[in-house]
């Protein structure tokens, strides 16, 4: 008995062994949990920055309005002063402009015919056909609210039109053409509501985009109205139809958007804060936004202007098209 | 002081009880009967006939129970555990094709390609097919349960909105983009994260179920239970043969063969069923863990895509995430590098290279839309990303099938490998317990010739 024990002990020891041999292990199971855990990067919301920029009214200026007075003769197409930067454009072959594509009625990208296309786009079109002679001679690239002003900066664009509003402290960073649009500061309602104007929203929710001048503004206002922050400007009209809010307050621009897209709402009293668009051109290129000046005043004059206001907005305003804000220029 | 008083107490106990009269005579005598019965030979032999009947149930009891505990996790493991798994995988990857296939088709604009709503349907009519398997099957836990909760509430308002963003792209107005949006976002920020609970409780029960379907404790017990059995058995065997002077009892040397037998058996079941429960996990479920969760990831990939072209410039996010998941899909140090080990296990390299060569291409032709985007052409950048997603033979497309396909067939080497586990135990569950009452008996019949030859 003696002898056996250690030869049972071994086959049992031997028995182990085998079984010691590989083992399961849950590392790939943790790597994949790992890599489904996998967080979206924290982005930089596009409006704050705005609102810094924006915000800030001590930035002061007498007439941030006034831009440069155009030359007294308008270079032809196809034939812009030698050394200017239309010449560059016009070497390049098209005028590269930098817009939003979600803003119906004003820049547009229509998923059915894969154009972009509005009120700003017209106009954009038309300083493409003073340097080229060809509206079409021109490229369009979405731009954010945060990169339009290093756009122009860094060149990679040589215009902005994106219901950019002429501030002092914007025009320390760029130029800005005479106003093209006299946008301003509305509330929009569902048709049901019985607002009349933004002093019935007194204790209402009211819709705005984060960090925009809009919402700023709202917190201002007497009856105090309860400020509803989303990241993107057409998050406010799902908000109103979802009824997370009683109104919407923004530019005017863009509520005539939200207007055309929903019948069932109303754009109601008079504009409470002034919101002028211009076009913003780099400081670089001061003859640019002469030319532009130019074309703008041509368009003014010639009626283009409210050709191209009354095909986008003579429909959802029903009202008669009004006269194209007056250029001023600086002394 | 006190200390050395009470241990004298103590110690004078048993004394007054011996100075009393009666029990304490009876049982001294019992004990003496008993010891003298012991000396003789057939009192030696009920001894060990006791002894030899203990072994073998010992034995019988520590196999059966071995066996059972082994048995029961393969079985789980099989039948409960992984099925589930492949559910809430199902699930986890229905719903982020859903949104891969809702988000692209978007692009197309007011005429959507009949095969592209199809596909999205189908993809929530899987979704909703595991999430009621689920919903029956999950037992217990109270996370998993919530998990289920969040998503059967949620994916309604999801699909309501995917719908109101259709009916809105298709009268052409942006809102329809803020609705999808939502929808998406609604979608990343609750319901998926339910479904990778989900997916990690179900990962989990499976790791456990592997775990104790391995575990090295009752195979241990088993050898200690067969080393007791036999040792007494062959001292009973020398003991016989010493008193009776025949060397061979054949009745006790059937017990001993068949305690051995049996043994043998159980330890061949189960260090079989734990290599192929082992193989299961390598040559199965690792690479379905990996390979599905990479098929997610390609389709949070491809809806960060459409996204940021359906956001045309505004979204920022979108971007980001989606370099953010590119990378931690690459084959270069991402989830696509742990696919090639895996497969190597299997001798799918090739299947595996083959991967990296669809992601490569899948990365190059997502570059040529985002540098048609940014260089302003995003009527093109719309046209090729729609162009691939009705193509199945677009990189996504290929890659996603693949991805699909090598998940198949390593669930197929699940399946065929946890058969095995629970094949290798088969017969033992009843073999046990009856071998080894019925090496008591002969044990017993051998030891009980033994004593008659002393009446």
């Amino acid at each position: 008995m003696r002898r056996r024990l250690p030869e049972v002990l071994a086959v049992a020891a031997a028995a182990a062994a085998i079984a010691g041999c590989g083992s399961t292990s849950d590392h790939p199971l943790r790597v994949a949990l790992a890599a489904l855990a996998t967080k979206p990067p924290a982005t930089t919301t596009s409006s704050s920055t705005t609102s810094s920029s924006t915000a800030s009214s001590g930035a002061s200026c007498s007439h941030p309005e006034a831009s440069l007075r155009p030359g007294a003769v308008m270079p032809t197409p196809g034939a812009v002063p030698h050394g200017s930067f239309m010449e560059r454009i016009q070497r390049r072959g098209y005028l590269r402009a930098g817009v939003d594509q979600n803003t119906l009625l004003f820049a547009y990208f229509n998923p059915q015919d894969r154009n972009i296309e509005g009120f700003e786009i017209d106009l954009l079109r038309q300083i493409a056909k003073a340097i080229f002679g060809n509206p079409d001679a021109i490229q369009f690239r979405a731009v954010t609210t945060n990169e339009r002003s290093d756009a122009l900066r860094d060149g990679s664009v040589d215009i902005v039109a994106d219901a950019f509003t002429i501030t002092c402290e914007r025009r320390r960073q760029v130029d800005f053409s005479t106003v093209y649009f006299d946008a301003g500061q509305q509330v929009l309602v569902p048709s049901n509501s019985a607002a009349r104007s933004v002093k019935d929203l007194g204790g209402k929710r009211v819709c705005a985009t984060i960090g925009s001048t809009t919402i700023l503004k709202l917190k201002t206002l007497k009856p105090r109205v309860v400020a509803y922050g989303v990241p993107q400007r057409t998050d406010c009209l799902v908000a109103l139809q979802q009824g997370l809010v009683d109104a919407i307050s923004s530019d005017s621009s863009i509520l005539l958007g939200y207007e055309a897209q929903d019948p069932e709402t109303k754009i109601v009293g008079p504009r409470f804060a002034d919101e002028p668009y211009g076009m913003a051109i780099s400081k670089a290129h001061p003859e640019f936004v002469r030319f532009v000046n130019g074309v703008l005043a041509r368009m003014r004059a010639d009626g283009t202007w409210e050709r191209i206001y009354a095909h986008w907005l003579g429909k959802v305003t029903h009202a008669k098209t009004p006269a194209p804000p007056t250029a001023q220029y600086e002394h | 002081m006190f200390v050395y008083r009470s241990e004298f107490a103590v110690e004078a106990h048993p004394l007054d009880t011996v100075a009393r009269p009666g029990a304490p005579t009876r049982t001294a005598a019992l004990w003496q009967r008993l010891r003298r019965r012991a000396i003789t030979t057939p009192g030696k032999l009920a001894l060990v006939s006791m002894l030899v009947v203990a072994g073998a149930l010992c034995f019988g009891v520590v196999a059966t129970l071995a066996e059972r505990s082994r048995a029961d996790a393969a079985r789980a493991a099989r039948t409960q555990s992984e099925p589930l798994l492949v559910k809430a995988v199902t699930l986890y990857n229905s719903l982020s094709d859903a949104n891969a296939t809702a988000t692209t088709t978007f692009l197309t604009g007011g005429l959507e390609p009949p095969q592209r709503r199809a596909h999205y349907l189908q993809d929530l009519r899987l979704a909703t097919g595991s999430l009621t398997t689920l919903t029956r099957d999950i037992s217990g836990s109270g996370e998993a349960r919530s998990a289920v909760r969040t998503i059967s509430d949620e994916l309604p308002v999801y699909s309501g909105r995917v719908e109101a963003a259709r009916a809105n792209n298709l009268q052409g107005f942006p809102v329809g983009a803020a609705y999808l949006r939502q929808a998406s976002n609604l979608l990343a920020v609750t319901i998926l994260p339910a479904a990778n609970r989900l997916y990690a409780i179900e990962a989990q029960r499976l790791g456990d179920d592997y775990r104790s379907g391995t575990s090295n404790a009752p195979l241990v017990a088993l050898g200690i239970a067969i080393a007791l059995s036999l040792v007494i058995l062959i001292a009973a065997q020398r003991f016989v043969a010493r008193i009776s002077r025949r060397i061979l009892n054949v009745w006790m040397l059937l017990a001993t063969l068949v305690i051995a037998g049996v043994s043998v058996w159980a330890v061949v079941g189960l260090v079989g069923e734990r290599n192929a429960l082992i193989r299961a996990q390598r040559d199965g479920s690792d690479s379905v863990e990996v390979l599905t969760a990479s098929r997610v990831l390609l389709s949070r990939a491809q809806s960060d895509q459409s996204l940021t072209l359906v956001g045309r410039g505004s979204d920022e996010a979108s971007p980001a995430d989606f370099q953010k998941v590119m990378s931690v899909l690459s084959p270069q140090g991402g989830m696509l590098a742990v696919v090639g080990p895996l497969a190597a296990r299997t001798g799918t390299g090739q299947d595996a290279q083959r991967l990296a060569q669809e992601f490569a291409d899948y990365r190059n032709q997502a570059g040529k839309v985002t540098a048609l985007q940014d260089s302003g052409r995003i009527g093109d950048a719309i046209k090729l990303a729609v162009a691939d997603a009705a193509s199945p033979s677009s990189p996504a497309a290929r890659l996603s099938f693949d991805l699909a396909a090598q998940a198949n067939a390593a669930q197929a080497r699940f399946q065929s490998q946890a058969a095995d586990a629970t094949s290798a135990l088969s017969g033992l569950e009843i073999a046990i317990p009856v071998l080894a009452v019925a090496a008591a008996i002969l044990a017993l019949v051998g030891l009980r010739q033994r004593a008659r030859e002393y009446r």
